[in-house]
């Protein structure tokens, strides 16, 4: 998906970073089996020597070769236990991450720009505790976390989004060092959590399109600017009083917002792509996002004409969500 | 960062009787400042205050040692640098750095000692040091120090099969590869080849081990233990060496008489020399060694490790003629010989039948005369001989031996000086003799027709009132030579000299078994399991195939997963379930199961309700305590799960139709 790779760009700007990213491309993944849980297996898991570890060997070598030659059982004794240490360590890294069960879920939905939430969760289905977890992910990585014996931990991992669609988690990496830091032992998870990131809304958009409901329970009037209800904003214009001044999309650097008032009733809009202009798609989507956002703010009934779908005017949170996730999948999915 | 300081800081403390008082002062010093620097940080020193530090760290080590190379210096040199990383540190990494040197600078530590002891507390700084690695990598759990030492400790334990696998079969150098110079040895006590007066009195005073030895058979009675070192054939009026005379180099001639053999094998300890003592007299050597034809046996270069050798002597023995070049040798005589010296060897010769007869006047004479025997002679002036003979006459094996031989000499009868050991004591824990370095003797060898050279002990000829018991001897207590009897030992004494003998039967264990553990010693135990015929090779091949089962045990010790008491309990109440046909569903939480029970037969429910009501609070609560678990189990044992208890044959009926409308 776009919205990842970006972001993975974005993170392994080093040559190093790039090229690990590469390898990682090779590496076994661990599925998600069938109840979602990606559960890590001994293939899964792979084992290097941390920059640590390499000086310990070099260090090691030095001691070993001082005390061969120095004929020193006592130094050798000494040597060989360091030796073994550090191999029992690389099993227990190793043992440190088999049989993790991870879950991964996608947050509620954000509009582009802001980020991202992505929840996971890990447990130890009972066998030993764990210490050292690391989790890692294009979003960045996660303090460390231990787990005792069938405990689990959630985790919360931000991700910074840049365009709407369907953001996939990707890879995680879950790594540890435990316990002496000499070898690194990770696996990559595969995960399918999405989080749907939504166009990122202009600061205003023309008023959509006013349906007058007939002569329905709706009650009829002019569209004239009153003090009642806030019908959406509208950009500054010379001569509005401060007193109208939205501070608050000021302070979002949505520029100067004028929020407009109007007369007690309810209409009906269609939210049309027709009816907005804008260099590309993107840019009407993100009109359109902020259309719908105002609409539900102003509680109005609504509905969202896209080349290729309609839908139908409704009102509410339903709808709202229902709407944004029309416009951050547009031509996007295939489903 | 206090971990590491403290770490660093408690391995030094040894170094504090090896290394000179200077370095450590410094070390210390800068351990000092390093704490300081822990509460008050301003005290840390900058990169700018950091290179003089190091500057004036080298300097230290160059001015106690003149080098910064070999043992001592190398050791300054590396704890100094280690205990100046340890002011530069800045983050997790340099601590981390300084915990992997850390591990090169134990190791070091055992070319200064090679005690149990010092083994016993480097192990505790590398559990330390590990628990130091753990903490710097995985600070997650509660209680990180507690949690870090236990990971440490669980580590070494785990590695330590490997690490005896590895330690049992590394094939190992017979010879080093490369040398930074010659240590220094002036710790070393031992035979030297030349005599003065004062020479021997050091050497007894010193108190420290000569060397074992194991009989192959029984041990001759310690009195016949005279353990033969340098032979001495030269006086220069002071002193007694083995110069100018050229070494006889060649290898003795076969005894003409050789009888009453016995078998032996000898650890010695490091001496700084090539005399391998041997009983007199040796017979047969052990390889590489060479002997002389004076009867020494010498090593093929100094003996700076402990050198064990295999060797056989005969206690009755006839050397036969007498070589030209020797008798001209030992007939040399010192300079100073005196005028009253001449008449005492005149008068014995006027009275004397033959030669032997010659000898024994020479040792009445040191019986009958006021001679006594003492460790603190006085001192003596520029002809000790004269001086000892006929005005002090007190002295010890060396004056006793020294004087003799110049008067045999005087008499026309070769002679010479042999240094070496005399005795041995027994024990009886280890079943091998212990020869110290307070054993050392000195006695004369005079050449006899029909009877070759002959061991004469003048200092045997003293007799045991005029033996002097001063402060000096009582202080070597338990290490007192045979020539001062030791039956006044009080019980005190006695217990002390027993422990004395245990503790030096677990040294020579740890010696034989841990620090002399060789080549020979593994190509011994490969032959042992049958593999002897593969040599050198067999050793890796052998070492790689244990190791490789000693890791894969370690690792399915490691893999064993201990279950969940409350698991067990749980999985125990739903097998009893499903003997009466309800088994539990897969994904079927325990009160959809109970719901389950109840609706299939309502008279079991109120039976397990106890069971796993507190099943469900103690596994979904907080807290579960061991009371709550064996709360548990006594419920579970309580359960009285029956086909069809309740209702008599009503339920019976129930359960059988129930088995039924499973099939």
């Amino acid at each position: 998906m776009p919205g990842s790779v970006t972001q993975r760009e974005r993170k392994d700007l080093t040559t190093a970073g790039r090229l690990s990213a590469v390898l990682q491309g090779f590496l076994r993944q661990v599925p998600t089996d069938r109840d979602g849980a990606a559960r890590i297996r001994g293939r899964h898991i792979y084992v290097m020597p941390t920059r640590t570890g390499l000086l310990f060997a070099l260090v090691l070598f030095v001691t070993l070769a001082g005390s061969l030659n120095y004929q020193n059982n006592l130094g050798l004794l000494l040597t060989f236990v360091l030796g073994s240490v550090a191999l029992v360590s690389l099993h227990l890294a190793w043992f440190n991450l088999l049989g993790l069960e991870v879950r991964a879920s996608g947050g509620d939905g954000v509009f582009a720009g802001d980020d991202a939430y992505f929840t996971l969760t890990l447990r130890d289905p009972g066998h030993r505790p764990r210490a050292d977890l690391v989790v890692g992910a294009a979003a960045g990585s996660v303090h460390p976390i231990a787990l005792a014996r069938g405990a689990q931990e959630t985790l919360g991992l931000a991700m910074a989004t840049a365009e709407r669609g369907r953001l996939v988690l990707g890879p995680v990496t879950l790594e540890t060092r435990f316990p002496l830091g000499l070898f690194r032992a990770w696996s990559v998870v595969r995960s399918h959590a999405t989080t749907l990131v939504y166009p990122r809304p202009t600061a205003t958009a023309p008023p959509p399109l006013v349906i007058q409901v007939g002569a329905q329970a709706q009650a009829q009037g002019d569209r004239g600017e009153g003090a009642d209800d806030f019908i959406g904003p509208r950009l500054y214009r010379p001569g509005d009083s401060p007193r109208r001044l939205d501070w608050k999309a000021l302070a979002r650097e949505r520029g100067l917002v004028i929020k407009q008032f109007g007369g007690a009733r309810t209409e009906e809009v269609w939210l049309d792509w027709e009816q907005v202009t804008g260099r590309d798609s993107e840019a009407r989507l993100s009109l359109l996002c902020r259309q719908v956002i105002d609409a539900s703010e102003a509680r109005t009934r609504f509905g969202l004409r896209l080349p290729g779908c309609i839908i139908p005017v409704a009102a509410g949170e339903t709808q709202r969500q229902r709407c944004l996730e029309t416009l951050a999948t547009f031509d996007q999915d295939p489903r | 960062m206090l971990a590491a300081t403290l770490l660093l800081g408690l391995a030094c403390l040894p170094l504090g009787q090896w290394l000179a008082p200077q370095v450590i002062l410094y070390l210390y010093a800068l351990f000092a400042l390093r704490l300081a620097a822990l509460y008050w940080p301003a005290l840390a020193p900058n990169r700018w205050l950091l290179l003089p530090l190091t500057l004036a760290g080298l300097i230290n080590v160059v001015a106690a040692y003149a080098t910064v190379t070999g043992r001592e210096a190398g050791g300054a040199l590396l704890a100094t640098m280690l205990a100046l990383k340890l002011l530069e540190v800045r983050g997790k990494r340099d601590v981390r750095l300084l915990a992997i040197l850390f591990g090169f600078f134990l190791a070091s530590l055992f070319l200064f000692d090679q005690s149990p002891l010092l083994l016993a507390y480097v192990s505790i700084l590398l559990i330390g040091n590990l628990a130091l690695m753990v903490d710097l990598t995985a600070r997650t759990g509660p209680r990180p120090l507690t949690a870090a030492a236990g990971h440490a400790t669980r580590l070494v334990l785990l590695a330590m099969p490997l690490a005896i696998v590895f330690f049992l079969f590394f094939p190992r150098l017979e010879a080093p590869l490369w040398s930074f110079g010659r240590d220094d040895q002036t710790g070393i006590t031992g035979l030297s080849d030349e005599l003065e007066p004062g020479s021997i009195t050091q050497l007894v005073l010193s108190g420290e081990l000569a060397f074992r030895v194991w009989f192959d058979g029984p041990a001759p009675a310690p009195e016949r233990l005279y353990w033969r070192g340098p032979v001495l054939w030269h006086m220069d009026g002071r002193r007694w060496t083995g110069e100018p005379i050229p070494r006889f180099d060649a290898a003795p001639q076969p005894l003409a008489l050789a009888e009453d053999q016995v078998s032996y094998r000898v650890v010695l300890e490091p001496n700084n020399q090539r005399w391998l003592l041997a009983l007199d007299k040796p017979v047969l050597i052990p390889d590489g060694a060479t002997w002389t034809a004076d009867f020494q046996v010498l090593a093929s270069r100094r003996v700076t490790t402990t050198e064990r050798y295999q060797m056989t002597s005969a206690m009755q023995y006839d050397t036969g003629q007498l070589d030209p070049a020797m008798a001209a040798a030992a007939a040399q005589l010192p300079p100073n010989v005196t005028a009253r010296m001449r008449a005492l060897v005149d008068h014995w010769r006027r009275d004397a039948t033959s030669d032997r007869d010659l000898v024994e006047r020479g040792l009445a004479y040191f019986r009958d005369e006021e001679f006594h025997y003492t460790l603190e002679p006085p001192p003596l002036g520029p002809n000790p001989t004269d001086e000892f003979l006929f005005e002090t006459r007190r002295g010890f094996c060396e004056h006793y031996a020294s004087a003799f031989a110049v008067l045999m000499r005087l008499a026309g009868i070769p002679a010479r000086v042999v240094l070496g050991y005399h005795g041995g004591e027994q024990n009886p824990m280890g079943g091998y003799h212990i020869i110290w370095q307070s054993d050392a003797h000195a006695w004369t060898e005079v050449w006899l027709a029909g009877e070759g050279w002959q061991r004469i002990d003048p200092t045997a000829a003293i007799a045991a009132h005029r033996i002097e018991r001063g402060s000096l001897v009582d202080g070597l207590g338990a290490t007192r030579p045979i020539r001062f009897a030791q039956q006044d030992l009080d019980r005190l004494a006695w217990l002390a000299h027993r422990m004395r003998l245990a503790g030096d039967a677990l040294r020579a264990g740890w010696q034989d078994w841990v620090l002399d553990y060789s080549t020979a010693r593994q190509l011994a135990l490969l032959s042992l399991i049958g593999l002897g015929f593969m040599s050198h090779y067999g050793l890796a091949v052998v070492m790689v195939l244990a190791a490789a089962v000693a890791l894969a045990l370690t690792v399915a010790l490691v893999a064993r997963t201990r279950r969940d008491p409350l698991e067990v309990l749980y999985d125990r109440f739903c097998g009893r379930l499903a003997r009466i046909g309800l088994t539990r569903q897969p994904n079927e939480g325990p009160v959809a199961f109970y719901e389950r029970i109840s609706a299939r037969r309502p008279d079991l429910g109120p039976l397990v309700e106890p069971f796993l009501s507190l099943y469900i609070r103690i596994r979904y609560g907080h807290g579960a305590t061991i009371d709550d678990r064996r709360e548990l189990a006594r419920r579970l044992k309580r359960l009285n799960i029956r086909k069809g208890r309740s209702g008599g044959r009503d339920g019976r009926g129930a359960a059988v139709k129930q088995a039924r409308s499973r099939h």
